[in-house]
């Protein structure tokens, strides 16, 4: 058959390609499609490495997201610990045991547990003034302070020496300002995350693509009324739409994936349903049609595997928006109960604590919001360019 | 030729007056300011019947009907007026489900056999969705029913092609597997439109040759639509040739093209080239164009471009198919003057 | 038979080659083709689908996609073409050589009236010379293709199809070019509208003595217009000659074998068609050899392993296949001179 025409070298290609195994289909792809290519995998993979962390997450989290374990406002890579010692006395090494000395820490719940951690005994003070007076005055042994506070403190007053470097605890991306090891509510916070974008998703693509199909391929005035509802309800601010759900439906996980559904039903809506119009009118359909075939024997077997392609493209780009609107969500502080982690609670603490110059409580969390809405929107993106391929030069 | 319609006498198809008016899609502004609807003339008062075992042909350049009288002819679309009787039964008078199970007695070879079977089908599944549909019942017959009918249209061994998918076959194997999905459920007519147009002209005789061969194994009646005439004349048994949705010319088709008494006719013929180049055409052709079908010429609907018009008739009157040859019917005024 | 009156040369064709870059490989689309096109005659192009001609005729003009790898010479009174820089290409296209498409409707830009085309054609090329003579040149022009001046304030919509066509004719003849490509002009033309275009041709070839490549996959209307047929066959030309020595005595099996399987009209004409077994064959990977030979009823075993080459046969006759040529290695009758008869 001929190969100069588009359609035909299309054929062609693809009857040689069948004969090939998948990898080698996957690399020659790369040929054929250039860029794109390189965008749908890099979006594969972002989402491969993160989708790998979520089930991972008992394993990889170092520690319990909600506990508040490391010093207040640990520095990135953990920060080191310092303990200040009276002068000259008691030097303390590593992984020293400390059974049996007193530690002074400020008055927070962090500091209590770090001390029996440490086995040694707590006390608490008010504030770092009186903490500091504590230790001068004898009452403790040890005083446990940031170590950004410590050069300071060690340069002021002669008589204190900082000792214990990197004391065990290591937090690589940091604690928020409870103590809260950043890491470990990234890694569980994706759980959440995805969880409620899959969830949203899944939720809209059940109820916009049967609609869809439905109103494509009945039309009449199923169509028009069912066409006017989904454009009111696309028309109107996507936010707004799910604060407006969220509120309504009170805090939970489940609320949120349903609030942030209602908003993705008309985009699932309309594309299914155009698609359902065009290839109505495909001879395939007509064929069928004069076949005998009965309606919903067209509408399975005929109209919906031809859909199914751009469902997903459209499902891919929906996790992506809903991963951002449920970070928005949860920055305004609707929706998700305060003891599950979600990143974007992480975020608006974050904001908060942005002057005070802890910069690392939002910017990680802000990044990996950033990275994974990338990354589903470049494989949706990807995916689109690859199955839907724009009229370009051989 | 208004012999009643019936099995009885080697009738299988009869078309009476058949009609049918598309209205233009117009905004709502256009239809506000023009104050009514137009309609396109596809099909303006066709009658003829198809003889069983014939293969008749419906010829005609663009715009001429030719196509819709097909799909009103098995039901695809409704006939605006007109009946269409098959097998004494008219179409119109039957409910949806027993006119889908008629259609296993008329079926459809389409032009583009890429785009009329389903690019997600596997071929085995596309042949052996009329057959489930029809015959529900016989399960395990099923395989055995589409295995033979590949191997009848020449794709064999079967094997290889059941689980192939039609971007994998090349155009000649498609078309053969559109017949194949047309002829499994052993219909009685085939409404075959322009079903050899998309082939490679070194492929067309084959793909003929195996239609001929076929109708003569399972006994079957043929619709043949096309707009090019050479073909026509190694298919079909009778022709009817229409203009702007009217027929104006319809016998035998050696003795239509022996004699081509409508002066469309005679210009269509001459249009078409031969392979000899001693056989070039010194007939001018028709003046002007294939008019609009919304505003179709009065009386005779080819006058303004007939060279033999005499305006005060032929704008005027439309003219009737008249049998001036044994079996051979023209509808011009002035048809007496070629004979 | 008259033999075609040799006019001057006017492009020459020598070893052309052109590929296309695909997924699974580079795909010959036109593989060693030679070819001479004389002033003032009319050359049908023909083959199935696939072959090759189309290719051809865009290579003459440089007008492929950038997908395509083209070897080979093409010399335009003598200038080669395929080292024509951008400048020289403008010229070439519009005054040079000039093209009729298959498809008038997308080919004209709907929101440019009728006159504005053709206008902005010239005035592509030649920016001196005032509107005023310029609209009058047009009109005229149209006039003589059987369009009314009135219809140039036209827009391609409000035109039937057969006056859009006249209007793509106009557009190829307005810069008096020397050579005009037609591609696949009639293609999605009705039969009569079809003829009229072939007539049209052939008095814009009398009138302004323009050279046409008729570029069809519709072997009768080469019967009917051409002087000279070229047939081409999985990118290659099989066979070339005068019209009349080509459908009187075709010598390749292709031609043989097309000329017996299209239909014909006339009553008189051969009721059984020869149906040529096999189909075309795929591009990403033709037949060794000569390309026909899995569907030729004469191939002999040197066809599937050496490609013969396009060798004349008779003055003005060339013909690309063994029977018509030796070699060391052939096993099979000796070459004939004498043309074969058709079936």
């Amino acid at each position: 058959m001929a190969v100069t025409t588009p359609e035909a070298l299309r054929t062609q290609t693809a009857a040689v390609l069948d004969k090939v195994g998948f990898l080698r289909r996957f690399l020659r792809a790369r040929i054929w499609h250039g860029a794109e290519w390189y965008i749908t995998v890099l979006g594969g993979a972002i989402l491969v490495t993160v989708a790998g962390v979520t089930v991972l997450a008992p394993v990889l989290a170092p520690h319990d997201p909600n506990e508040f374990i490391g010093a207040q406002f640990t520095v990135p890579g953990g920060g080191r610990q310092a303990l200040l010692a009276r002068n000259g006395e008691v030097p303390i090494a590593g992984d020293a045991d400390l059974a049996g000395v007193v530690i002074g820490v400020q008055r927070n719940r962090n500091g209590a547990n770090l001390a029996k951690r440490l086995g040694a005994e707590g006390v608490r003070f008010e504030d770092q003034q009186a903490l500091v007076g504590g230790l001068k005055a004898g009452e403790v042994d040890l005083i446990l302070i940031d170590e950004s506070v410590g050069q300071e403190l060690a340069a002021a007053d002669s008589q204190l020496e900082l000792v214990a470097t990197g004391l065990g605890l290591r937090f690589v991306l940091g604690t928020d300002n409870l103590g809260r090891d950043i890491t470990s509510r990234l890694i569980w916070g994706a759980r959440t995350v995805l969880g409620v974008a899959l969830s949203s998703a899944l939720l809209a693509s059940s109820f916009g693509i049967p609609l869809g199909l439905l109103s494509g391929f009945v039309a009449g005035r199923l169509d028009k009324v069912l066409s006017l509802t989904m454009d009111s309800i696309y028309s109107f601010p996507g936010f707004l739409l799910a604060i407006a759900m969220a509120t309504m439906l009170g805090p939970g996980v489940i609320n949120v994936a349903i609030a942030i559904s209602v908003i993705y039903i008309p985009t699932f809506f309309r594309v299914v349903r155009g698609q359902v119009l065009s290839i109505k009118e495909q001879l395939y359909v007509e064929a069928a049609r004069s076949l005998g075939a009965r309606a919903t024997d067209i509408l399975i077997r005929y109209i919906f595997p031809n859909v199914i392609p751009s469902v997903v493209v459209v499902f891919s780009l929906n996790i992506a928006d809903a991963i951002l609107t449920e970070a928005g969500l949860s920055f305004i502080g609707l929706g998700l109960p305060p003891d599950v982690p979600d990143w974007g609670y992480d975020l608006s603490k974050g904001h908060q604590f942005l002057i005070a110059g802890y910069w690392w409580m939002i910017t990680f969390p802000g990044v990996l919001i950033s990275l994974v809405a990338a990354g589903f929107s470049l494989l949706g993106e990807g995916l689109s360019e690859m199955l839907n391929p724009r009229l370009s030069e051989t | 030729m208004n012999s009643p319609s019936g099995a009885a006498n080697g009738t299988l198809v009869e078309v009476r007056g058949l009609t049918k008016w598309f209205p233009v899609q117009t905004g709502l502004l256009d239809r506000l300011l023009a104050g009514r609807t137009d309609y396109v003339h596809a099909v303006d008062g066709v009658s003829f019947e198809i003889r069983r075992g014939e293969v008749f042909g419906l010829a005609g350049e663009s715009g001429s009907g030719k196509t819709t009288v097909g799909r009103l002819v098995i039901h695809l679309e409704k006939p605006t007026e007109g009946t269409v009787h098959f097998d004494g039964v008219d179409l119109a008078s039957l409910s949806s489900e027993d006119l889908r199970r008629l259609r296993r007695r008329m079926q459809v070879i389409f032009q583009d056999p890429m785009a009329s079977l389903n690019p997600r089908m596997s071929i085995r599944a596309s042949i052996e969705h009329p057959v489930r549909i029809h015959f529900p019942d016989d399960r395990e017959g099923h395989e055995g029913m589409v295995r033979e009918i590949l191997e009848r249209v020449g794709l064999t061994p079967p094997e290889i092609f059941l689980d192939k998918y039609p971007h994998q076959l090349s155009g000649g194997q498609r078309q053969r597997v559109v017949i194949a999905r047309a002829l499994v459920t052993r219909p009685e007519l085939v409404l075959a439109d322009e079903p050899i147009a998309m082939a490679d002209v070194s492929v067309r005789a084959l793909l003929l040759d195996l239609m001929i061969q076929l109708k003569e194994l399972l006994s079957l009646t043929y619709l043949f639509i096309t707009h090019d005439l050479a073909t026509a004349r190694y298919i079909c048994d009778r022709i009817g040739i229409m203009y702007l949705g009217k027929l104006c010319e319809i016998g035998d088709l050696r003795e239509v093209y022996a004699h081509p008494l409508h002066p469309y006719t005679q210009a269509l013929m001459a249009a078409v080239p031969v392979p000899d180049p001693h056989g070039r055409r010194t007939q001018p052709m028709p003046v002007g164009e294939i008019p609009n079908a919304i505003n179709p010429p009065s009386g005779c609907r080819f006058h303004p471009r007939c060279p033999v018009a005499r305006l005060d008739r032929c704008s005027v009157e439309e003219p009737e198919l008249r049998e001036l040859r044994p079996g051979h019917r023209v509808a011009c005024h002035f048809a007496e003057d070629f004979l | 038979m008259s033999p075609v009156t040799p006019g001057e040369l006017l492009l020459q064709v020598c070893n052309l080659n052109v590929s296309y870059k695909t997924r699974t490989g580079p795909v010959s689309a036109v593989s060693d083709v030679s070819l001479d096109i004389y002033r003032g005659e009319i050359l049908g192009l023909v083959g199935e689908s696939g072959c090759g001609k189309s290719t051809l005729g865009r290579a003459l003009m440089r007008m492929l996609p950038r997908s395509a790898r083209i070897e080979g010479q093409i010399l335009f009174h003598g200038r080669e073409v395929l080292g024509f820089d951008d400048r020289q290409l403008r010229e070439l296209r519009g005054r040079g050589i000039s093209m009729i498409f298959q498809d008038p409707m997308t080919s004209l830009n709907p929101v440019q009236r009728i006159g504005d085309h053709l206008t902005e054609a010239v005035q592509v090329h030649e920016s001196d010379g005032g509107k005023a003579d310029l609209r009058q040149r047009i009109g005229t022009l149209v006039e003589r293709l059987g369009i009314m001046r009135q219809r140039l304030s036209d827009y391609p919509h409000q035109l039937s199809g057969g006056m859009r066509q006249r209007v793509m004719i106009g557009l190829g003849v307005v810069l008096s070019p020397d050579l005009i490509i037609a591609d696949e002009a009639t293609t999605s033309l009705d039969v009569i509208v079809a003829a009229k275009l072939l007539d049209q041709l052939r008095e814009i070839r009398e009138e302004f003595g323009v050279t046409i490549i008729l570029i069809t996959h519709n072997i009768a209307q080469v019967a009917e217009l051409a002087d000279r047929v070229a047939v081409m066959y999985a990118g290659r030309i099989a066979e070339v000659g005068s019209v009349y020595d080509v459908f009187d005595g075709p010598q390749h099996p292709y031609t043989q074998g097309l000329l017996r399987s299209v239909p014909s009209i006339k009553l008189e004409d051969r009721e059984e068609l020869y149906k040529m077994p096999g189909e075309p064959p795929n591009l990403l990977s033709p037949p060794a050899g000569c390309r026909f030979h899995p569907r030729c009823p004469e191939a002999m075993s040197i066809c599937s392993r050496i490609a013969p080459g396009l060798l004349p046969t008779m003055p003005g006759r060339l013909v690309n296949c063994w029977l018509y040529q030796e070699h060391s290695e052939k096993d099979g009758p000796a070459a004939r001179t004498t043309a074969r008869g058709a079936a």
